[in-house]
């Protein structure tokens, strides 16, 4: 059944805020979830409310229920136990409250469905975008909005920044979280809807699709419940901007019966699979992909070319990294005879130049820099990988503000490669930060190099090809 | 998933009626109609029941019958074979060209609905599980990507020509399914592909 998509602006960019089972105990999820939102420095009108609220909590005047605010609001975050769900989601429907977050768990999840039923029915007649139950909630952090009932001193918040990261699951959702601050790379939105009783991952999208903060969309999928309505959001979201998806569920358990080949080839996960590569998804294959292609997605420019220079200050690593393009279907550019000849006369003769270019042990930020500068100028290159290996005499932090120059000049995608300890780390933070993807090995930038590339070329096909129609 | 196996002939005409090639085949009642059928070339003899799915193993398939006499054993003996799998029917059906196989189906996912595949065919399916999938209806840039996809498509595709030629029945299987929504499962296995044609040689459509 169509239906139109929720509209989540007032729970991503709310004024007022009601919190339903605020607490002044600090054991209890109310509690966390205010403390979070005093902390981000929420701006907006915030009100807790609790049944047996007397005076104040954390400083704010507590109200007994949300009927009894004067004001309209935006968002109600609904922590109290899962039994008395429906009856505050009553409420708050009374009350014209504009959307709900249910971070309350113990329904469908546990065998609850008649209750979650109940809580779909409230929802539906007051029309209450209601994410949830079972759920993390959202952190806009330009917003200063957190509804996740985590403390604040166990997980990093990260910084403001490009991409947005939907999760099904609450526990991936606070893990990923914690990765990407320190990834080093930027946050829009984090979105963890649940059980997806009302809204779902299409709502999620279509919302994402327009949101002017979101570069790069991340996503962990369980399953969709709407599937011919999620592939035709999610084509028009990825002409616009990259999803990154990863599937959990993606082994066939028990043997279906095998009297068709197409049956037993084609099954759901494949089909999804299916639905990815059809649609310009971008498919990770496990958590470490889904943030590396997310910071080259958030920081990069997209590219359809597929050759690739190699600058680097080790020989070996220069010879691994050729072999991680090829394993992962890009080549090793051939750099221009205008390039060779002007890079002979400023190069040392140690340096052999051609590809990979290997500015050996002793280079300096010069040397990279004049490197880096004839290369990204080059029309037979396509995209770069500089393997800077922090652990040579040359390589310091004048190396690493040449990298961030050339890195965030967004003309050609730059990833750069440094393995290593404490010192390498330090550097690759400091790129990070500044917008410059750093990658732990050659094959990790040359699999995110390749998502990059492919995602591009499916985009400009889709674009300017014969549109990828379909119809529900 | 269920269903019913929609009649051999049914299926055949189905396919016909929407562009798809098959193996030009009929039911036989005799093995005079078998003769005549044939027309003095190589046809195959095979029993038609829904007891006998797997008709090598069950030896109710006689392949390479090049002559009437050959052609009139082969009938008798299937009649004999079959008597426990009433009801049940005979299909003659032109001998297949040599050629490479491919399997061309299709099914209906619980969440995205119809489905199209392509593989390549024969032993190799379950070895390679080489095969693309894409939702319906595909697009031409739908069916070139599938054809893109597969580690065997420079052989089932090696020029232009046979691109094309399967970049249209990869349409038209997807055309088919969106059309007929009842379709819930379609195996074309095998597709033979020779010179700049291909033949489907069994044909399966679960409603």
């Amino acid at each position: 059944m169509a239906r139109k998509y929720a509209n989540l602006n007032p729970m991503l960019q709310p004024k007022s805020v009601a919190i339903i089972g605020a607490s002044a105990n600090p054991d209890k999820v109310g509690h966390v979830i205010m403390q979070n939102y005093l902390n981000v420095g929420y701006s907006g009108r915030l009100y807790p409310v609790n049944i047996k609220a007397e005076g104040k909590i954390l400083g704010y005047k507590a109200y007994k229920s949300v009927l009894d605010i004067k004001d309209r609001i935006d968002l109600a975050v609904i922590a109290v136990p899962a039994q008395i769900v429906p009856a505050v989601l009553e409420e708050c429907g009374k009350a014209k409250v504009r959307s709900a977050v249910v971070v309350s768990g113990g329904f469908a999840e546990v065998g609850e469905t008649a209750l979650q039923d109940k809580l779909e029915e409230v929802a539906r007649k007051y029309d209450l975008p209601v994410l949830g139950p079972n759920c993390l909630g959202v952190m806009d952090l330009k917003s200063r909005i957190d509804t996740l009932f985590l403390p604040t001193f166990k997980i990093d918040k990260p910084q403001i920044g490009g991409v947005s990261f939907v999760s099904q699951s609450g526990a991936v959702g606070s893990t990923v979280l914690d990765l990407i601050s320190h990834e080093g790379f930027g946050l829009a939105k984090f979105i963890s809807y649940g059980n997806a009783v009302v809204v779902d991952e299409v709502d999620i999208l279509n919302y994402l699709a327009d949101d002017p903060d979101t570069k790069v969309i991340i996503f962990y999928l369980e399953g969709v419940k709407r599937g011919r309505e999620f592939i035709n959001v999610a084509r028009k979201v990825t002409l616009k901007k990259p999803i990154v998806i990863i599937k959990g569920g993606t082994t066939e358990e028990g043997s279906k019966a095998v009297h068709s080949h197409t049956a037993s080839l084609a099954g759901s996960f494949e089909a999804y699979r299916a639905v990815f590569r059809q649609f310009g998804f971008t498919e990770a294959d496990d958590l470490d992909d889904l943030l590396y292609f997310g910071k080259i997605f958030d920081t990069q420019p997209l590219t359809t070319g597929k050759r690739v220079a190699i600058i680097t200050n080790g020989g070996g690593a220069g010879v691994l990294a050729t072999d991680a393009l090829y394993n992962n279907g890009l080549k090793l550019a051939e750099m221009s005879k205008a390039s060779e000849s002007a890079l002979k006369k400023v190069m040392p003769s140690i340096v052999n130049v051609r590809m990979p270019l290997d500015l050996a042990g002793d280079a300096d930020d010069k040397r990279f820099g004049a490197a880096i500068e004839t290369i990204a100028n080059d029309p037979n290159v396509d995209a770069i990988m500089v393997l800077a290996l922090f652990q040579t005499p040359g390589a310091d932090s004048r190396v690493a503000a040449q990298l961030i120059k050339y890195g965030t000049s967004g003309k050609k995608p730059l990833v750069v490669v440094s393995p290593g300890g404490n010192y390498t780390e330090a550097h690759k933070n400091m790129m990070e930060s500044s917008g410059v993807p750093v990658y732990g090995s050659p094959s990790s930038a040359a699999k995110s190099l390749a998502a990059l590339i492919s995602y591009s070329i499916y985009r400009e096909k889709a674009a300017h090809g014969n549109g990828n129609k379909i119809d529900g | 998933m269920g269903g019913k196996l929609l009649d051999y002939m049914e299926a055949h005409e189905l396919l016909k009626r929407n562009g798809i090639n098959a193996m030009r085949a009929v039911y036989v009642a005799s093995a005079d109609e078998a003769v005549r059928f044939a027309g003095g070339k190589p046809i195959v003899l095979k029993v038609i029941s829904d007891k006998a799915l797997h008709k090598t193993k069950s030896g109710v398939i006689k392949l390479g019958l090049s002559n009437d006499s050959e052609i009139r054993a082969a009938y008798s003996e299937l009649e004999k074979k079959a008597m426990s799998l009433k009801p049940y029917k005979i299909l003659a059906q032109d001998m297949v060209r040599n050629g490479l196989e491919i399997i061309v189906g299709g099914n209906t996912d619980v969440q995205f609905g119809k489905m199209v595949l392509i593989g390549l065919g024969g032993i190799y399916v379950e070895t390679f599980k080489d095969f693309a999938l894409r939702v319906c209806p595909i697009t031409r840039m739908d069916a070139e990507s599938m054809l893109d996809q597969l580690r065997s498509g420079s052989v089932i595709a090696p020029n232009d020509k046979k691109r094309r030629m399967l970049v249209d029945l990869l349409l038209k299987v997807s055309k088919m399914l969106v059309k007929n929504q009842e379709i819930k499962e379609l195996d074309l296995n095998p597709v033979i592909l020779h010179g700049e044609s291909y033949d489907a040689v069994d044909l399966r459509i679960i409603k």
